[in-house]
């Protein structure tokens, strides 16, 4: 029996997702249980397993496709098996994640998928259906004038007339000389395309012949879409000041072997920026919030999330509850989740949920930046480069190593002052960080 | 061209056949004197005289029978039933003797006979003498089946199967006796197994047989009225069956009736709409291939209801509008 495998629904949130890979060619033989198409979801790449053994016999979405959630992705079967025709999808077993209804239900679905498949194929005449397959015509554009909803002949050949690219003799005959298409080229009805239109379309398609294009999907489309919703919803205020790290570099130096020993990873500045952001926001409710169209929701959990940048992209996997867990902790957590980021195997929970954002561009010598908010959260803290600078301090010029921290509010919810006081807060756990103690 | 009655184009067909081969002759009930129920031999007793127009007993099997063994002898008989309803009587001899000989013989022998007889309702003539099923005969290996419709026809058609060597049974239509059509004078033949064109048209082909046809042509005359340019195809020949000519006829037009004046069921229009369905015009048709036929109930005696048992010409019009729709 052929089973059409749909795209599997791998999260609570997902709507759709992109083939990456798949790891089996057409023809292959698959083992139920046997990993076989990585799929790239929300902003994670999920390697798929096979539910059924047999042969890809089909695979209908190609890498790089989108599809949407319940849609067929391939074609699982018997090595000679007659494969199924894809319009009556509907009627044959189907590879979802989601649980099977009972089978009463399931054959009632089935009646009336096969109901469905009867009305949705297109009536057409044996004419109508001969002048669309010379002309290349898909019926399904074509509106029917005939008894019962029938196509007929002359319904076709309306179609290809209304759908006729009208030129000028001199168009045609340097659209035949220079291949180039005609229908490519967007007329106003009742048009007709001249040589100028010609020649314009080649030397567009020499500019794209130059440029590669990358498209925009799967992560891509999700940072797109995430940074310009908030952009447009959150009126963004940036509050920006320096700290003195001395006393944080102090205490790194002398923590790195101990929770090296142990938990085998080395403490990083981020992991202390973690701690301190978490002991602060716990003082600044209004930091660790949402705004909704009601109500500001002031979060239970403070749950920090660390920008990781990837290859392609960038994803922001979240630490729980960083306010009551330990530096060594939060160290060891925070590694394991950017090595599962960095190949692509962050789960959905451990990239959801965050309440607050941690950015730092330190490592690219970048002094101080703004940051745009990871919605639905209300701030956002864009960490610079630790820079050794000389600073007056009792009116006598010392060197002191510097950070620059900006804060990015969402002034819906936090105020300058708000904001302010949250980042005063913070600089005085990072200069005192005796304080995360407290 | 002189204009002729049907009936006066079959006489003079059976005439000339007679005066051209002295092995010619004709059986039937009341054919001789009396010149047959229709009166299609009138005038022949005369002069042909009692050895040629042989009158029978009332007795359809020996007409049938003695055509069969006369024709395997080396004579070429003309048998006349009265009325086609009767052609049942004569169904034996000619399906289990006429139909098979050539081929028992091994090809030895021959059986050049023509067995013809009026069909149709329209008379008022009731259940028993009304029936048209030119059909049933196409259905035995052995025997060929004419109908011609115009005069024109009738007499290069009678000529054309007195002179095949298989026997032929001739269908006529009653009501066609009395229409009129040009008819030319001395021998020409009509090729058994040839459909005719009656009309060229693009919109639609009908194909019809016997009293359909002038019926067909009057609906197509008035549907040009409205713009529709019906062709119309005159089948002629149940067997051999000329779909060659329906074929190139619905490649053209895309639309098909076929318009019989048997019961539907069982009827030779589905035998041309499988043709049809089959052949090479399926990829040009734009709409089912529809059939119209007589009702499958006896024929009324009430003429009202005789008239509703079989296709008129507002019927036609109203199919070919329902086809074209």
């Amino acid at each position: 029996m052929a089973t059409i495998v749909k795209m599997p629904k791998l999260g609570t949130t997902m709507t759709e997702g992109t083939i990456i890979k798949w790891l089996k060619s057409e023809g292959d033989p698959v083992k139920k249980g046997e990993i076989y198409v990585e799929i790239q979801t929300d902003k994670v790449n999920i390697e798929d397993e096979a539910e059924t053994s047999g042969v890809l016999r089909k695979i209908i979405a190609k890498e790089g496709e989108t599809v949407k959630v319940g849609d067929p992705i391939a074609i699982i079967a018997e090595e000679d098996e007659e494969l199924p025709d894809l319009e009556n999808v509907d009627n044959i077993s189907t590879q979802s994640q989601e649980k099977s209804p009972p089978v009463s239900q399931q054959q009632e679905d089935k009646t009336e998928a096969v109901k469905q498949t009867i009305s949705d194929k297109i009536k057409a005449s044996p004419a109508a259906k001969r002048v669309a397959r010379e002309n290349q015509i898909d019926l399904s554009n074509v509106i029917p004038s005939g008894p019962n909803g029938r196509i007929v002949e002359k319904d076709v050949l309306s179609y290809i007339q209304e759908h006729k690219v009208k030129a000028t003799p001199v168009a045609k005959k340097i659209a035949i000389e220079r291949q180039v298409d005609l229908k490519a080229i967007q007329k106003s009805p009742g048009q007709r395309i001249t040589k100028q239109d010609l020649e314009d379309q080649i030397i567009q398609d020499v500019d794209n012949a130059v440029d590669n294009t990358i498209p925009v999907i799967g992560m891509r489309k999700i940072i797109a879409d995430s940074m310009t919703y908030s952009k447009k919803v959150a009126p963004h205020i940036y509050l920006s000041l320096e700290v003195d790290m001395s006393k944080v570099i102090d205490l790194r130096e002398r923590l790195i072997p101990l929770v090296q020993a142990q938990h085998d990873v080395k403490l990083s500045y981020n992991h202390i920026l973690i701690k301190a952001a978490a002991t602060a926001l716990r003082l600044n409710p209004l930091i660790n919030s949402s705004f909704t169209e009601e109500k500001i929701i002031l979060k239970q959990h403070i749950n920090i999330g660390l920008a990781v940048a990837l290859k392609d992209g960038l994803i922001v996997p979240v630490i729980k509850d960083a306010d009551k867990k330990g530096l060594a902790f939060i160290a060891k957590e925070t590694e394991e989740l950017i090595q599962k980021a960095k190949s692509k195997k962050l789960l959905p929970d451990e990239y959801h949920g965050g309440t607050f954002t941690i950015t730092n561009l330190g490592m690219f010598d970048i002094e101080s930046f703004c940051a745009i908010i990871n919605q639905p959260e209300a701030a956002i803290l864009a960490v610079g480069k630790i820079i050794k600078k000389p600073v007056v301090i009792d009116d006598e010029i010392t060197i002191k190593p510097m950070m620059n921290l900006t804060l990015s509010c969402d002034h819906r919810v936090i105020d300058g002052a708000v904001g302010a006081k949250f980042l005063q807060n913070l600089k005085q756990i990072l200069e005192e960080p005796i304080n995360m103690l407290l | 061209m002189a204009e002729k009655l049907y009936i006066e184009a079959l006489r003079e067909g059976l005439r000339e056949e007679m005066l051209r081969d002295e092995n010619v002759f004709i059986i039937g009930e009341d054919v001789g004197l009396y010149g047959g129920a229709f009166g299609v031999t009138k005038g022949l007793f005369q002069e042909f005289g009692e050895n040629r127009i042989i009158d029978t007993p009332i007795s359809e099997a020996a007409i049938a029978g003695a055509a069969v063994g006369a024709a395997l002898c080396g004579m070429r008989p003309v048998a006349e039933i009265m009325f086609f309803d009767f052609f049942t009587i004569a169904m034996d001899q000619l399906v289990n003797q006429g139909a098979k000989n050539r081929y028992m013989f091994g090809g030895k022998a021959k059986v050049p006979m023509v067995i013809r007889g009026p069909m149709g309702c329209g008379t008022g003539a009731a259940a028993q003498h009304s029936q048209s099923f030119p059909a049933v005969f196409a259905h035995f290996p052995g025997l060929k089946v004419v109908m011609p419709s115009t005069p024109y026809d009738v007499k290069g058609l009678i000529k054309s199967a007195i002179r095949d060597n298989n026997p032929v049974v001739f269908v006529e239509h009653k009501l066609l006796y009395w229409t009129k059509g040009e008819v030319p004078e001395g021998d020409y033949t009509v090729p058994i197994g040839k459909a005719d064109v009656k009309r060229d048209g693009k919109d639609i082909t009908i194909v019809a047989g016997s009293i359909m046809v002038p019926r067909a042509l009057e609906a197509a005359q008035k549907l040009e009225e409205d713009g529709i340019d019906v062709e119309v195809i005159d089948i002629r020949s149940l067997k051999p069956l000329d779909l060659h000519t329906v074929v190139s006829s619905v490649k053209k037009t895309g639309r098909v009736l076929i318009v019989e004046d048997d019961p539907i069921s069982y009827g030779w229009g589905a035998e041309v709409a499988a043709g049809i369905a089959g052949s090479e015009a399926f990829d040009y048709l734009d709409a089912p291939i529809k059939r119209l036929a007589g009702l499958d109930i006896p024929i009324p005696y009430n003429p009202n209801l005789e008239k509703h048992a079989v296709p008129q010409v507002p019927n036609i019009i109203e199919a070919v509008r329902e086809v074209l729709k």
